[in-house]
């Protein structure tokens, strides 16, 4: 990693889904402090709404319904960038400042550095970022702007349930073990930046149960492009190679003179 | 009598430039791409969103030019006969400083390799090209895919260049005239391609 990141410092979420009561006040928080307009969406027979997380949507509750002996019981989930540790986006992205780690371990952006090569949407374990029209990434940046004036995110302000607490995430860590809680990417990837209590198993979210960066993706980065810069040095080096040992292949030049049309 | 017989007419050689134009300005263009060691060569284009729209367009003209530039020598690319058999256990003389003679028609076993290679590579590039161009119209894995083997025959094709670069250059003395002017010295022929020198020269008499 090129970067490291101080997990004792380290800022994040704790989300402990069972207190969720899918209010959605994180949604619209965060829509309000980030200025960002309104979805049209569609009704899909469920209440889970807007369907997706989109350009001008950093979070929502996902609406997971599940059926037991007859009866209908919601599970919800906050989704949105989980700030890992070691981020998919970062590796790949190609444009210095782009995406970039703050000191309280986020994953941040600066749109005017993005160059719209939309690597970062093929590189995230979980799908999150989204580019809108103006062809530039956009996520959650945990309300940098908040955070940094030492507020707490727009979202976890909103939240009346104290389902998304924020903090330093070794303390929220602490307290949801002395709880008990069952925790999700407590040390995937490097420790994801948004830490859920979950009430069942990963897959019943549609979370992967041990999320990492796409196998083709480290491929391409970790192994394609170092062997690559080693063909590139390597070619080069054995056709000079190749002239001062063997040599190139001279034609004579002496018969030159008869040449022309006798063979 | 001219000492001189010609290899590629005019068009053949400036179809051949235009790829290899193409190709280096994609190099240049998709280096930063590559990897963040190389995001310097971004300002060669005035950043990288120029970059990505000069390696767009440099895609699509290498794109075209190179497989018009294969459909043209396809007869002579893609068919091995014994002669060429024979090459490719010898490895055409080129790991030894041994006198090796070859009946060679108008291309030996590598030459016809990369060809092959080199059309392959482009069909390759040119699709796994489209599908990183508009990444969110596609499944998230064929992108992924694409990122890869994108990368991958890149690294292939530049090894395939550098060696092509030094065999039609220092690698033997006389060749490179064929692609600049077109001609080449028959002696040079005679070495390299007599199969080729002896049909071309009874055709034209």
């Amino acid at each position: 990693m090129a970067e490291t990141i101080n997990q004792a410092t380290r800022k994040g979420f704790l989300v402990d889904t069972s207190r969720c009561i899918g209010c959605r006040s994180c949604q619209v928080a965060c829509k309000q402090w980030n200025k960002l307009e309104a979805d049209k969406t569609s009704n899909k027979g469920t209440f889970e709404n807007p369907r997706d997380l989109t350009p001008a949507l950093y979070n929502r509750i996902k609406f997971i319904e599940k059926e037991t002996s007859g009866a209908i019981s919601w599970l919800f989930f906050n989704e949105r960038c989980m700030h890992c540790g070691d981020a998919g986006c970062m590796k790949v992205c190609p444009s210095p400042g782009a995406l970039y780690r703050t000191n309280d371990g986020i994953v941040a952006y600066n749109k005017d550095k993005c160059i719209s090569c939309k690597y970062c949407v093929s590189a995230c374990p979980f799908n999150i970022p989204r580019y809108g029209t103006d062809d530039k990434v956009s996520k959650c940046n945990l309300c940098l702007d908040r955070i940094s004036g030492g507020m707490v995110p727009a979202c976890a302000k909103a939240c009346p349930t104290e389902t998304l607490k924020y903090g330093k995430r070794s303390d929220l860590i602490a307290k949801a073990k002395g709880a008990k809680k069952a925790l999700y990417g407590e040390s995937d990837l490097n420790g994801l930046g948004v830490v859920y209590a979950l009430e069942g198993p990963p897959e019943q979210y549609g979370l992967p149960e041990n999320p990492s960066i796409p196998l083709s993706i480290f491929l391409w980065k970790d192994v394609i492009k170092p062997l690559g810069i080693l063909g590139f040095w390597g070619s080069i080096g054995a056709m000079l190679l190749h002239y001062v040992t063997i040599g190139p292949k001279n034609i004579e030049d002496d018969e030159e003179g008869k040449g022309g049309g006798h063979e | 009598m001219s000492n001189y017989i010609e290899r590629f007419s005019t068009s053949e050689r400036v179809l051949h430039w235009i790829v290899t134009a193409s190709f280096f300005t994609l190099l240049l263009s998709g280096l930063g791409l590559y990897s963040r060691l190389f995001t310097g060569y971004f300002t060669f284009f005035g950043g990288g969103q120029n970059a990505i729209l000069v390696h767009k367009i440099g895609g699509v003209i290498f794109f075209f030019s190179s497989l018009y530039m294969y459909f043209n020598h396809k007869k002579d690319v893609s068919t091995f006969d014994e002669d060429d058999k024979e090459w490719v256990t010898k490895q055409g003389g080129y790991l030894s400083r041994d006198e090796a003679h070859f009946n060679i028609g108008k291309y030996n076993p590598g030459q016809k390799l990369f060809a092959l290679y080199v059309a392959a590579a482009t069909v390759v590039l040119g699709i796994t090209g489209v599908f990183i161009w508009m990444p969110v119209l596609f499944p998230r894995w064929i992108v992924q895919l694409s990122l890869l083997t994108h990368g991958l025959i890149f690294v292939g094709s530049i090894m395939f260049v550098i060696v092509h670069v030094y065999l039609a250059t220092i690698g033997n003395p006389g060749t490179i005239g064929s692609m600049l002017y077109g001609d080449v010295k028959k002696n040079w022929a005679k070495k390299h391609h007599p199969k080729w020198y002896k049909e071309s020269t009874t055709e034209n008499h």
